[in-house]
């Protein structure tokens, strides 16, 4: 695997084993047990300090979604032909706001859906600039 | 606490104003209020600036269009929220005391801007997602829920084009009865929002001037005296299922638990308001807004807006300026311009848009998804 560099700093974890899944970043509350993503240092539930990083993921259920007919991220306006977002119940809790891998006919509210990794850029060091996207479990080839 | 009214009420017509520059909309939309009240600018005693985009300071620098007489300006920011939240601090300058005179304003010109500028200051990471996309998944929500359709978000849409026509502040005046067929024609944005189900990228600039009622009778004895009955601000409330990162949709509760704040202020309920300004930029919005607002029952909204109770001449009509999605969305005005059609239209002065023997007005705007500010007021 070529060498790749997250589009930002913890979010998310890249497998540093080929068939490992990669994980969100995020926290759980050591009073409460609330988890959180992105990660945070006070608990949004009950406001302890005591919060712990947790790595969540990478399966969810799909809670809502849309196919946005404009150009992603990065992409050039001839070329692209839209994407999918969507929000995503993780198992532990939290809910997810991503790009979707698939096409518009592709999703439907309550699926299985995982967690992936894309390149969206490549940085000054010829590095992939990678960002999470979730896929139906069902599509995986 | 005491009693404040609005003493004066102005602005420019929404649209695209290219070659104008900024500072021209802050002056004629704050002289407009000025001979609205019919006071001068030195009779102005604080200021409140409500600029979402640009530098730190240029809200402060433009008041200068005005007037250099010493008073305290602060500019204010809360997203798509922002000028009513200069509102709220002109109204809770003088309901506390602190002055007899104060003024809101807002200006923005987004059109000089591209869409990422718009969102500028957002990390990558926050920014992969347009706005849009985010108020479509949470019409597809509804859909799923409660059965929702696609034309029943359009007639939204048609109703505030149309309202729009009639006024002559609005962004889009359209020159013919837009239909909910035409709305659902346009271009697809973000399934299932369509262009026309989405508000334009605005320039515009609007002001209001309260005091206390005591001081808005001797000045205009002659005028319905419009009187601000309640302001509520509240940020989110965690619940489960919150998205921290990059959501512009802001939970439920937060429009509900405002309301409910102002309701309680202005010591009446949703059924004594006659007419209702919401944060409509995207139409899916105004039909949760019903809801949320008690305005209907949850799951009545579908009805409610086929049945007309929300047009003009209708049971409650909502967005009757054209909304955010016809008479625009510039950002900082946009919750000044909400007060000056209330005003106008509890003045009994809102032209072809008046909704006879209007009362009692709401306005209410989210910003960033994370505020929820409402004003109620009242003609006494």
């Amino acid at each position: 695997m070529p060498e790749s560099v997250p589009l930002e700093e913890g979010y998310f974890v890249i497998p540093t084993e080929p068939d490992a899944p990669p994980h969100l970043l995020g926290s759980r509350c050591r009073a409460c047990g609330e988890h959180f993503y992105p990660r945070r240092a006070t608990c949004a539930r009950c406001l302890s300090y005591d919060t712990e990083e947790v790595q969540l993921g990478p399966r969810g259920t799909l809670y809502t979604w849309t196919y946005l007919h404009v150009p992603g991220f990065g992409e050039h306006r001839a070329t692209s032909t839209g994407y999918a977002a969507g929000q995503i119940d993780l198992a532990e809790g939290p809910r997810v706001q991503a790009v979707l891998e698939g096409g518009a006919g592709d999703f439907a509210i309550g699926m299985a859906m995982e967690l992936t990794l894309a390149q969206v850029a490549t940085d000054k060091q010829g590095r992939a600039v990678l960002m999470y996207r979730f896929r139906p479990v069902e599509a995986r080839p | 606490m005491r009693d404040v009214a609005v003493l004066g009420v102005g602005m420019v017509p929404f649209g695209v104003h290219k070659g104008v520059p900024i500072t021209t909309l802050v002056r004629n939309a704050g002289r407009d209020a000025l001979a609205d009240a019919g006071i001068g600018f030195g009779e102005v005693q604080a200021a409140y600036v409500g600029h979402m985009q640009s530098p730190p300071m240029k809200a402060v620098v433009w008041m200068k269009e005005l007037g250099l007489t010493g008073i305290p300006v602060t500019r204010v920011e809360n997203a798509s929220a922002t000028g009513s939240v200069a509102f709220r601090e002109a109204y809770r300058a003088v309901a506390a005391g602190w002055c007899d005179v104060a003024m809101a304003v807002g200006a923005e010109k987004f059109s000089d801007l591209s869409g990422a500028q718009i969102q500028s200051g957002q990390r990558d990471i926050e920014a992969t997602i347009l706005p849009v996309g985010f108020f479509a998944m949470w019409a597809q929500r509804r859909m799923h829920e409660r059965g929702t359709t696609a034309a029943q978000i359009a007639r939204v849409a048609a109703k505030n084009w149309n309202h729009g026509a009639r006024n002559p502040m609005s962004h889009r005046r359209p020159d013919h009865v837009v239909t909910a067929d035409e709305v659902l024609a346009s271009r697809m944005i973000s399934e299932p929002l369509t262009a026309m189900m989405c508000c334009p990228v605005s320039d515009g600039a609007a002001c209001a001037i309260v005091t206390t009622t005591e001081i808005a009778r001797r000045l205009q004895p002659e005028r319905p005296l419009v009187t601000v009955r309640a302001s509520a601000l509240r940020s989110e409330t965690y619940t489960a299922g919150h998205t921290f990162l990059g959501a512009v949709v802001g939970p439920a509760r937060m429009t509900a638990d405002t309301a409910r704040e102002a309701y309680e202020q202005a010591g009446v309920g949703p059924e004594d308001v006659d007419l209702v300004q919401v944060h409509d930029a995207f139409a899916i919005e105004e039909l949760e807004y019903y809801e949320l607002l008690g305005l209907c029952r949850p799951g009545e909204a579908e009805s409610m807006i086929e049945s007309g109770a929300t047009a003009l001449g209708g049971r409650v009509p909502f967005s009757t300026d054209g909304g955010l999605l016809a008479r625009g969305h510039p950002g900082g005005p946009t919750g000044l311009a909400q007060i000056w059609e209330t005003v106008h239209q509890l003045r009994g002065t809102a032209g072809p848009r008046q909704v006879a023997g209007a009362r009692t007005g709401l306005c209410h705007l989210v910003g960033g998804g994370s505020v929820c500010c409402i004003h109620i007021l009242q003609a006494s």
